[in-house]
């Protein structure tokens, strides 16, 4: 008797501090959720996904500063700490209404965790409408999300990929910027006619975003009269790329290559050339953003001075006011971000989008209610973003809520000092996703094969302006 | 003990091996081993460490196959047959270690026994009735072994002579026609030795039983036939009495080997 | 012995208050708190589902001696499949468009069947060698499905959860169906696994964990068994990846990648490799430290998730090898004071639990935690 007494006893002194545990955190839980009903009544709130992992992980700043320059200038936001943009941004209010950035999304440019963040700071933080996110596959999963979730609002922070806005095109997503066949538009026809290539060689990473630059590349060379004559796709993030180059022709049978790695794989693979067919000749290799951009400036470009280089949507040095205007603004919020270059897409992309979002909500007076369905529809439909010249400066969304934007093919240059610099060789005006018809929604999307070799003429063929210090001249680019 | 004569010499030997050898490398374990055990007859295989007896076993079992020579087992060759055929053919062993399944109960472990040569070993459902008596034949073999006081209880937490009961206990589970025993006594105290000897004096006439053993005591009571193994081969082969006799076996065994 | 018995009884009687007032809470979760919650869209449901994946890589480790690192090949394989087999129109992969239900066993099938297959090469190694095995099938097919495109590659298949069956319906708007489903599915792998391992088949897996020499002696086929028993937990970890595809609505190449892997293995120590339950338990740690716990600086090594995750992992395997289940065992043999082999004087328990920590940080063996681990 005595004994199952003491068992009770015992028992209880377990079960005791377990029940209260439950209770306590069910408690917590039920009042949190139930404040945040009650507060969600006043500020809209906003999630900026990024990655702070993978290939793209040294952008999280570069990207968070762009965007929230964007909400210092135009919405009353200040730097917690101008030298940190992720430390977070105080006071920001549109149309009297407070909006709060609730929380950095951490990406690592793969699928899963893009998902899984993107569920976070929808669905656990709450959020309204996320700026972002920053790579090729990140914004397939987000178009899919927004998809499926039509009361949220999207705006891609910088992400190259076609499918988001071309096949999958929810109501709810918006791109202001190009995507990467877009951004080498005109780099095709600048090899054609300025280095003579008539036959060359193309190498991408193995998946969306290598696909969609590679992409802009082929059609555009292969649209003036040049020929692919071999393709050849590494996986993502492979480090040995010898065996990958050996599929390469020698330099002896083409004119040149187009060169579509990204990441810790640029110099990797250049090395593998190296070793393979001796010296890198920067009049035989023209690269996409990823020659200039991304801390490929140190390793890479050193090597390849006077090689041509696809465009990021951005016009490195050009001289008009609107584009030192933009620059002036993220310099003011941000001095020094991105060690100064604020011709970085990684910047200049993700301000864009959050400049837009901040138009698009003035114009309906920070009312988010219905389903944002108000919101979405006074989405802007222009923007007045810093490189764009042609349309009086305005880059104008298509139909499937995608930018129409100029391009600058550049040129890696010697710089002071012997260091490399970046110029601007050309611009291609107004460039649609479409490439006047050529990629449609149910063409095949990019991929290994895709699209195919053939002549056609695009809206821009034979009309390159060629750009000299960073002024556009009337001169075309023959 | 007095030596009985082999029954029915003229009948199929239970166990025949020909020619037998097993190579680890450039060391021959066991060379040129013949052997013929017939069936019932009780037969201990002596010989220092390192003679290659329990290779030989491992041969016999299954768990190593002869790289020469030929293996009949109740009269069919099973030269190249895995070890788990020969064990439904009928052929039990225990191990030296004690080779026992320690997370499991001692019923358990006798139930594996049973389940391992009547079948259904891939059954992925309980059939109470069926179940319940495979359990009963467990119990029945704990009892003959005498462990069954400790049925539910883990292998894994009893003591080093509780292994060998169990040990035999699966042994005889089984129902096996042959029993290979190695060194069944090894570890046991005095007490515990006469058990065993009475156990498997007691031992079913029908089973031929196959022994190495150290302590001659045991093993001198149990055999009626003796194999004297050196250095992976037949040195002498005769009667308790003659085993005694021999004045190679004292200088090879009993002289240092023999403790008692 | 006596009281070794009412010990165990007594514990048995509190897991079992305790796994039922847990029950009745996941059961009324949803009706109780806000469905849309992202607590039922997403932590608790992707609990339910990596649990069972984690449930399976348990079961072959404590029941058949196996570590299989293949485990989250193995529920990847079977939402890549689902996804090319079910998804229609400009959707990557196959598109197939099947229906819901036949995709679903077709994936589950199909994946058993690759986990058999699997089963049968790694069948005949053990400990070590095992692990590499199974590495390297995780290895090769994260390498496959990222470099075929034909079954979608890099980018995986995207959208799967719009063409759920009916019942699972939109898991947007109705979060707390799939919850339900992932929770009734959890619960019947964890009967599964309890029927299973006190049938024939079970009995002797444990058996081959045991003493596969022995089992071979005894008249069974080792590696047939392994090889079984490794389809089986592909069977489950299937499951698994079907209630993931349908949650998440993406499956890639990354799904299944070498850091997913180690994250199954780390959510299976951290809930404990001996029980089953550790499972779901370590799965719930794991996501809530990743949605709770993110911007905890630690000195020196700064704060990320992983590093957290990372230090809560060294702390479980050098305080309790059998994870938080383990420690749950001994928090049970301190309170009931487990007098089978121990002592109820306060502190007395946590000072051994300390010391055999020290002794396993220096090298050493902690004899007596051990020794009595196996005898409870």
């Amino acid at each position: 008797m005595e004994g199952s007494r003491l068992n009770r006893l015992r028992t209880w002194k377990l079960l005791l501090p377990l029940a209260v545990g439950v209770v306590a955190i069910s408690a917590v839980s039920a009042t949190s959720l139930a404040a945040r009903s009650a507060r969600s009544a006043t500020p809209i709130k906003i999630a900026i996904m990024t990655d702070c992992k993978g290939a793209f992980g040294g952008a999280t700043e570069v990207d968070i500063g762009g965007a929230q320059a964007a909400f210092a200038q135009f919405a009353g936001g200040k730097p917690v700490n101008p030298k940190k943009p992720s430390a977070g941004m105080t006071g920001i209010t549109i149309s009297g209404r407070p909006v709060k950035i609730v929380g950095y999304g951490c990406g690592n440019d793969t699928v899963p965790l893009a998902i899984s963040e993107t569920k976070r700071l929808m669905e656990q933080l709450g959020a309204d409408i996320m700026v972002g996110p920053l790579s090729g596959d990140e914004a397939v999963t987000v178009a899919h999300y927004a998809q499926s979730h039509p009361k949220k609002t999207f705006v891609i922070g910088t992400a190259g990929s076609q499918d988001p806005t071309l096949q999958i095109a929810p109501k709810n997503l918006f791109r202001y910027h190009g995507d990467g066949a877009q951004w080498n538009a005109g780099i095709g026809e600048i090899a054609y006619k300025k280095l003579h290539w008539r036959k060359a060689a193309i190498i991408m990473d193995d998946y969306s975003f290598g696909w969609t630059s590679a992409a802009g590349m082929i059609a555009d060379f292969c649209g003036v009269g040049g020929k692919i004559v071999k393709r050849v796709f590494p996986p993502l993030n492979t480090t040995d790329y010898s065996s990958y180059v050996q599929q390469l022709p020698p330099p002896s049978k083409v004119d040149g290559y187009f060169w579509v790695v990204g990441g810790t794989g640029t110099g990797a693979s250049l090395k593998a050339y190296e070793q393979a067919f001796g010296k890198v000749s920067p009049k035989k290799f023209i690269g996409n953003l990823f020659f200039a951009f991304l801390g490929n400036f140190q390793e890479v470009a050193p090597r390849l001075i006077g090689a041509y280089v696809g465009g990021f949507g951005t016009g490195p040095g050009l001289n008009t006011k609107q584009a030192k205007g933009y620059e002036a603004i993220v310099a003011k919020w941000y001095p020094g971000l991105n060690g100064g270059n604020y011709a970085d897409g990684f910047v200049y992309n993700y301000y864009n989008a959050a400049w837009a979002l901040i138009r698009g909500l003035k114009a309906v007076h920070g009312d988010i209610s219905g389903g944002q369905a108000k919101l979405q529809a006074h989405m802007p439909r222009t923007n007045r973003s810093g490189y764009q010249v042609s349309n009086n400066g305005l880059v104008k969304l298509d139909s499937n809520r995608q930018a129409i934007q100029d391009q600058y093919p550049l040129q890696i240059t010697k710089g002071p000092g012997g260091k490399p610099g970046l110029a601007i060789t050309g611009w291609v005006p107004n460039v649609d996703q479409s490439f006047g018809g050529f990629f449609t929604k149910n063409s095949p999307p990019p991929g290994r094969s895709q699209p195919p070799c053939v002549k056609h003429k695009f809206p821009w063929t034979g009309k390159i302006h060629a750009v000299k210090n960073g002024v556009i001249t009337k001169q075309i680019i023959k | 003990m007095a030596a009985v004569p082999s029954p029915a010499a003229t009948a199929e030997p239970t166990l025949r091996l020909r020619g037998v050898g097993r190579r680890f490398g450039g060391l021959y374990a066991v060379r040129d081993m013949s052997l013929s055990i017939a069936p019932g007859e009780r037969r201990a295989i002596l010989g220092p460490n390192g003679a290659g007896k329990t290779t030989l076993f491992n041969v016999i079992s299954g768990d190593l196959l002869a790289t020469s020579g030929s293996v009949e087992l109740f009269g069919s060759d099973v030269t190249f047959m895995p070890a788990r055929r020969r064990a439904r053919l009928g052929l039990a062993r225990t191990y030296q270690q004690s080779r026992l399944f320690l997370g499991l109960s001692v019923e358990d472990n006798i139930y594996l026994s049973i389940v391992g040569v009547k079948g259904g070993r891939l059954r992925p459902v309980g059939l109470p009735k069926r179940d319940g008596e495979i359990r009963e034949r467990a119990r029945n073999a704990a009892r003959r072994a005498a462990i069954d006081h400790k049925l539910k209880e883990k292998v894994g937490s009893l003591s080093h002579g509780e292994h060998r009961q169990v040990g035999l206990a699966l042994a005889l589970a089984a129902e096996p026609r042959a029993l290979m025993l190695d060194e069944p006594a090894s570890g046991l105290s005095r007490g515990e030795r006469n058990l065993l000897t009475d156990l498997l004096l007691g031992l079913d006439r029908e089973i031929t039983l196959l022994l190495i053993e150290h302590d001659m005591d045991v093993a001198l009571r149990v055999a009626e036939r003796v194999t004297m193994m050196h250095e992976g081969r037949v040195i002498v082969e005769g009667t308790p009495a003659e085993i005694r006799a021999d004045q190679t076996v004292h200088d090879l065994y009993l002289g240092s080997g023999h403790r008692e | 012995m006596r009281s070794l018995g009412t010990f165990q009884s007594r514990k048995q009687a509190t897991e079992r208050t305790a796994a039922g007032t847990m029950l009745v809470l996941l059961a009324i979760w949803p009706l109780v708190f806000s469905s849309n919650s992202y607590w039922v869209g997403y932590i608790l449901t992707q609990t339910f589902a990596v649990g069972i994946a984690a449930a399976s890589l348990i079961f072959l480790s404590a029941y058949g001696g196996m570590v299989s690192l293949a485990q989250v090949a193995l529920y990847g394989i079977c939402g890549l499949v689902l996804g090319n087999l079910v998804t229609s129109g400009q959707a990557k992969g196959l598109h197939l468009g099947w229906s819901p239900w036949l995709a679903v066993a077709a994936a589950v099938g199909i994946t058993t069947a690759i986990a058999l297959l699997f089963g049968a090469i790694a069948s005949r190694s053990a400990g070590i060698y095992f692990l590499m095995i199974t590495l390297t099938f995780g290895v090769i097919a994260n390498t496959f499905f990222g470099s075929v495109t034909t079954f979608g590659g890099f980018s995986g298949i995207a959208g799967i959860d719009t063409y759920t069956p009916g019942l699972v319906g939109n898991h947007v708007t109705q979060p707390a169906r799939l919850y339900y489903i992932a929770f009734t599915v959890a619960i019947i792998v964890y009967l599964l696994i309890r029927y299973i391992v006190r049938t024939p088949f079970g009995i002797a897996l444990q058996g081959v964990r045991d003493e596969p020499v022995r089992m071979r002696s005894l008249g069974y086929n080792v590696p047939l068994h392994r090889t079984l028993a490794f389809g089986l937990a592909g069977f489950m970890a299937s499951l698994a990846g079907v209630l993931y595809a349908w949650s998440i609505g993406v499956v890639a190449p990354g799904t299944l990648d070498l850091a997913s892997t180690v994250d199954l293995l780390v959510i299976a120590v951290i809930g404990g490799l001996a029980r089953i339950e550790g499972a779901w338990l370590g799965a719930f740690v794991f996501f809530a430290i990743q949605t709770y716990v993110r911007n905890v600086s630690v000195p020196v090594l700064g704060g990320s998730f992983n590093t957290i995750i990372g230090f809560i992992f060294l702390a479980i395997v050098i305080i309790s090898p059998n994870g938080l289940m383990g420690l749950w065992d001994m928090i049970t043999r301190y309170a009931f004071g487990d007098r089978g082999g121990g002592s109820s004087e306060p502190f007395r328990e946590l000072r051994r639990i300390v010391s055999d920590a020290w002794f396993r940080l220096k090298g050493g063996a902690p004899t007596r935690t051990q020794s009595r681990s196996e005898t409870l």
